[in-house]
């Protein structure tokens, strides 16, 4: 399993190389310019040339592209040129706070999402399976930004303002004004609170796809011999389910979590937006329309590590829930 | 799995630092020199002078905006409204800043004078200005920062402000601690750079590089000021906080009213709104056109609207043979009927330009003899005299050499008003024989676009926004012809003049009647169908009491906002 995972990695330098460079070209070859977008009447055209050579601009494409693989085999991902602090720091600003937000939606939805699908299967046809189709449906359909504007509209704005209901949520922000003044246990509270909306809004969708997925899934382990066996051996009905079929049946979930992630990072750019969260998704959606080079290419970059890595995390997540998977 | 959660959350939480009394801890190692004694001063200084008793003293102000304050408290490099407004009234002292109706009033300076021949320029700081370290801000202070801003190596936005200074170490000269004295060439408005430029701390700052000015965590990380707030914390995309500052000197107004002040980033409008209507933000700087009515619907929210420095306009590429006549230009503006395009996209929060000169300023002549209605007729026959006649009898005008007056119009994505500006000027021009096309690009773009030497456009819906010290060189000056911003490409020697004469006026008297023929000029050269200029839209809850808005800015008198002790 070990050597399975160092083969996978190193397998993963040259497409990182690959992704590096495509992410260069993309970049540095669209149409725009860093230094353009400071123009402005305050802004004396001169300075804009100097921002321009400051920024390294004026050298040719190839002669940038060897220097950006260079400084990034070192470590070093150069100055951003909106923040101007070194690339990584703004990422190591913004990163943790997309990374919150996403494991919590991703275990939010991979927890009510195996539930239901689990409840689903075991009673097939009833009332509650049709019900709960139909909302997953609902779910599954919606697109994440509207679920997120429709939840601030109820849970911010309707349950404040109209009904007063004595539970709210906040509609932006990761914290309160004063969370600096508050006790842990106060600023735990704060975070948890603030997480709700924006958790919901981008947990929801995917938790409707893992219910079917489950649903499907258990009904087709379900049928089979050695649950039936087990049945037959008078076992509990909670044993056979949850031991002998659930066990089974998540194999093909789990493989979810390698798609859902990417999934995951391109719906948090709607969701950062939308709730105010300082991440990632909005910081690349800005640095791209502001031509901030060095931050976009970091930031795909580390994207793209981070979708290698949670592909690979499937793929041994797969060999622990099925023993029959053995990696040479 | 719930644990698991529990445990990141812990883990966020912990990250982000903070004590009991709010201290923030910095990583940086500029930082982290500087801001324990930052914080240990800001704690010293509220001892020994509690706020004064008064019900006014307390509370926190929490203002939200799309955008962060770019640049931050780095008055050198930053060039971003929302920061400049921070460097100016919240954080840092600028020597001067303007009153009410625009004449310049003492502030960090206590007083100045010009020498007789007008090449001398001398201030008389304040002497009761400390650093929010403890350091006094004084004359070495402002001679620094004289030295940086005009210095090419910092990248100093706007550095036409110094054209007429002297620049580096000629141009500046420390007469006592707290006296200094710039050097300069007699010109009208040579006031207005100090009213904006913050000053920085020479014992700070004064070892950095200057090319690596822009980069110092001072911007952005840890700003030290002089001003009413001093910094707290700032998270990027997401708060900067800053707490009063109780030594700011009683001849000012002494310490701001409220404890605390808040701006927020929230990057979309219906957020914004939800969270000034739940009462979660105290000022939304702003809002939408569309989302006024709301805001002046909700009984416990106030909204306020006043004149901006920001207008819009459609440049007109003369470099093009269909728009090289200054006729055809005109024409196109009669054409249009700008009254009601701004009436419908501004929902009236804005007002017909006929130039660059906002209405409210000095330069502005009320008198302006221009043809700037609706009248599709004079347009017709403007073009009619310019030999644009339709030869074909196709509905678009040709010109003798069967060259049709067919133009396209650009603007940038994603901009709904200026994208209705193109569309509506389609229509209205196709009734007098001009076809046009909008054609929509992505914002950066077509700034290269219009900027590069092509100039591959005929039409660009484009915005600016001008300084108190308003200057058209660098758009309409024929000498500029080449630099990016000569979109029009202007080649009209009388505009050239008065441009130069506008720039050396000795004072407003002289300026204002330069600027009255500017602008006829100008509306006759045509450079630009201008459209209007926006006004700026806040909306505020009611809580907060005795804000000043206005074309200064949103922040002008923060320092006397003040929270109804009742509401907080």
């Amino acid at each position: 399993m070990i050597r399975y995972v160092a083969r996978r990695l190193i397998g993963a330098v040259p497409l990182l190389l690959g992704i590096a460079t495509l992410v260069f070209f993309v970049v540095n070859l669209a149409p725009g310019d860093p230094a353009l977008y400071m123009v402005s009447p305050g802004m004396s055209p001169e300075v804009i040339e100097q921002t321009r050579v400051a920024f390294g601009l004026d050298e040719p494409v190839h002669v940038r592209y060897a220097k950006w693989v260079g400084s990034v085999l070192t470590g070093d991902f150069g100055h951003s040129f909106t923040y101007r602090r070194p690339v990584l720091d703004v990422i190591m600003d913004f990163l943790p706070n997309t990374l919150l937000l996403s494991a919590c939606a991703l275990a939010l939805a991979f927890l009510v999402g195996i539930v239901l699908g689990t409840i689903q299967a075991v009673r097939q046809y009833s009332a509650l399976d049709s019900s709960l189709s139909v909302l997953m449906l609902f779910f599954y359909s919606m697109p994440s930004f509207w679920l997120a504007l429709m939840l601030i509209l109820l849970f911010s704005l309707m349950a404040q303002t109209v009904w007063g209901w004595p539970i709210s949520f906040p509609a932006s922000g990761m914290t309160s004004t004063g969370y600096e003044f508050m006790g842990p246990w106060d600023q735990l509270k704060d975070r948890a609170h603030h997480l709700v909306l924006p958790t919901l809004s981008l947990a929801l969708v995917l938790t409707a796809g893992i219910a079917r997925y489950t649903r499907g899934s258990m009904l087709e382990v379900i049928r089979q011999d050695f649950v039936r066996t087990a049945r037959a051996k008078g076992l509990p009905e909670r044993t056979v389910v949850f031991k002998h079929a659930l066990r089974n049946a998540l194999i093909p979930v789990v493989t979810l979590i390698g798609l859902y992630i990417p999934v995951l990072f391109s719906g948090t750019v709607f969701i950062e937006l939308i709730f105010a969260w300082p991440g990632m998704g909005r910081a690349i959606v800005e640095a791209i329309s502001q031509r901030d080079y060095p931050l976009v290419m970091a930031a795909s970059f580390f994207f793209a590590i981070m979708v290698i890595l949670a592909n690979l995390a499937a793929d041994v997540l797969y060999a622990v829930v099925d023993p029959r998977i053995r990696y040479e | 799995m719930k644990k698991l959660l529990a445990l990141a959350l812990a883990g966020a939480a912990a990250a982000c630092g903070g004590d009991d009394d709010g201290r923030v801890t910095f990583s940086d190692p500029f930082c982290a020199e500087v801001m324990p004694r930052v914080q240990d001063w800001v704690a010293q200084q509220h001892d020994a002078s509690p706020p004064p008793d008064d019900p006014r003293y307390g509370g926190t102000v929490v203002v939200a905006g799309i955008g962060e304050l770019a640049g931050g408290m780095n008055a050198a490099t930053s060039q971003s409204y929302e920061g400049r407004q921070h460097q100016e009234y919240v954080n840092l002292m600028p020597l001067v800043n303007y009153s009410a109706d625009l004449e310049v009033r003492p502030y960090l300076a206590e007083s100045w004078e010009v020498s007789d021949d007008g090449t001398e320029l001398t201030f008389h700081l304040r002497q009761d200005v400390t650093w929010h370290d403890g350091e006094r801000t004084d004359a070495h202070d402002v001679a620094f920062t004289y030295l940086t801003v005009t210095d090419p190596a910092t990248g100093f936005p706007n550095a036409a402000f110094w054209d007429r200074y002297v620049r580096g170490p000629e141009g500046v000269e420390v007469v006592d601690d707290f006296t200094v004295t710039v050097r300069l060439e007699p010109h009208s408005e040579f006031m207005d750079p100090w009213t904006t430029l913050g000053m920085l701390p020479e014992h700070l700052l004064g070892d950095v590089e200057r090319s690596e000015l822009a980069q110092h965590p001072f911007g952005t990380v840890c700003p030290v000021g002089n001003g009413p707030f001093v910094f707290r914390s700032h998270a990027p995309q997401e708060r900067w906080v800053f707490d009063a500052n109780p030594a700011f000197p009683e001849a000012l107004g002494g310490r701001p009213f409220v404890d605390r002040y808040v701006y927020r980033i929230i990057p979309e409008g219906t957020t914004l709104l939800t969270e000034l209507l739940t009462e979660n933000i105290d000022v939304y700087v702003m809002p939408a056109p569309d989302q006024a009515q709301r805001i002046i619907d909700t009984p416990h929210l106030e909204f306020r609207s006043f004149p901006s420095r920001n207008y819009v306009f459609v440049g007109w590429n003369a470099r093009r043979p269909q728009l090289s006549d200054s006729r055809v230009r005109r024409a196109l503006t009669m054409g249009t009927n700008r009254a009601e395009i701004v009436e419908a996209i501004l929902r009236g929060y804005g007002t017909v330009a006929n130039s660059g000169v906002p209405p409210f300023h000095w330069a502005y002549d009320p008198d302006l003899d221009v043809d700037g209605d609706y009248d599709p007729e004079a347009a017709a026959a403007l073009l009619e005299d310019a030999g644009w006649v339709d030869r074909d009898g196709d509905g678009v005008r040709e010109n003798a050499d069967g060259l049709p007056l067919s133009i396209s119009i650009k603007y940038n994505q994603g901009n709904q008003q200026r994208q209705s500006i193109a569309e509506i000027m389609q229509s209205q021009l196709a009734q007098i024989g001009v076809a046009v096309q909008p054609q929509v690009v992505e914002f950066t773009a077509l700034l290269q676009q219009i900027t590069a030497e092509q100039r591959d456009f005929d039409g660009v819906v484009m915005g600016w926004g001008v300084e108190f010290k308003l200057d058209d060189t660098d758009l309409f000056h024929s000498e500029r012809g080449d630099a990016p911003y000569a979109w029009a490409g202007t080649d009209n020697p009388e505009v050239d003049r008065l441009l130069e004469a506008i720039g050396a006026a000795a004072d407003r008297e002289e300026g204002m009647a330069l600027w009255a023929e500017y602008q006829q000029v100008i509306n006759e050269e045509h450079p630009y169908t201008y459209f209007y200029f926006s006004q700026r839209l806040s909306g505020v809850n009611s809580r907060v009491r005795d804000l000043e808005m206005d074309a200064r800015g949103e922040w002008v008198n923060i320092r006397e906002w003040y929270v109804d002790p009742a509401s907080r």
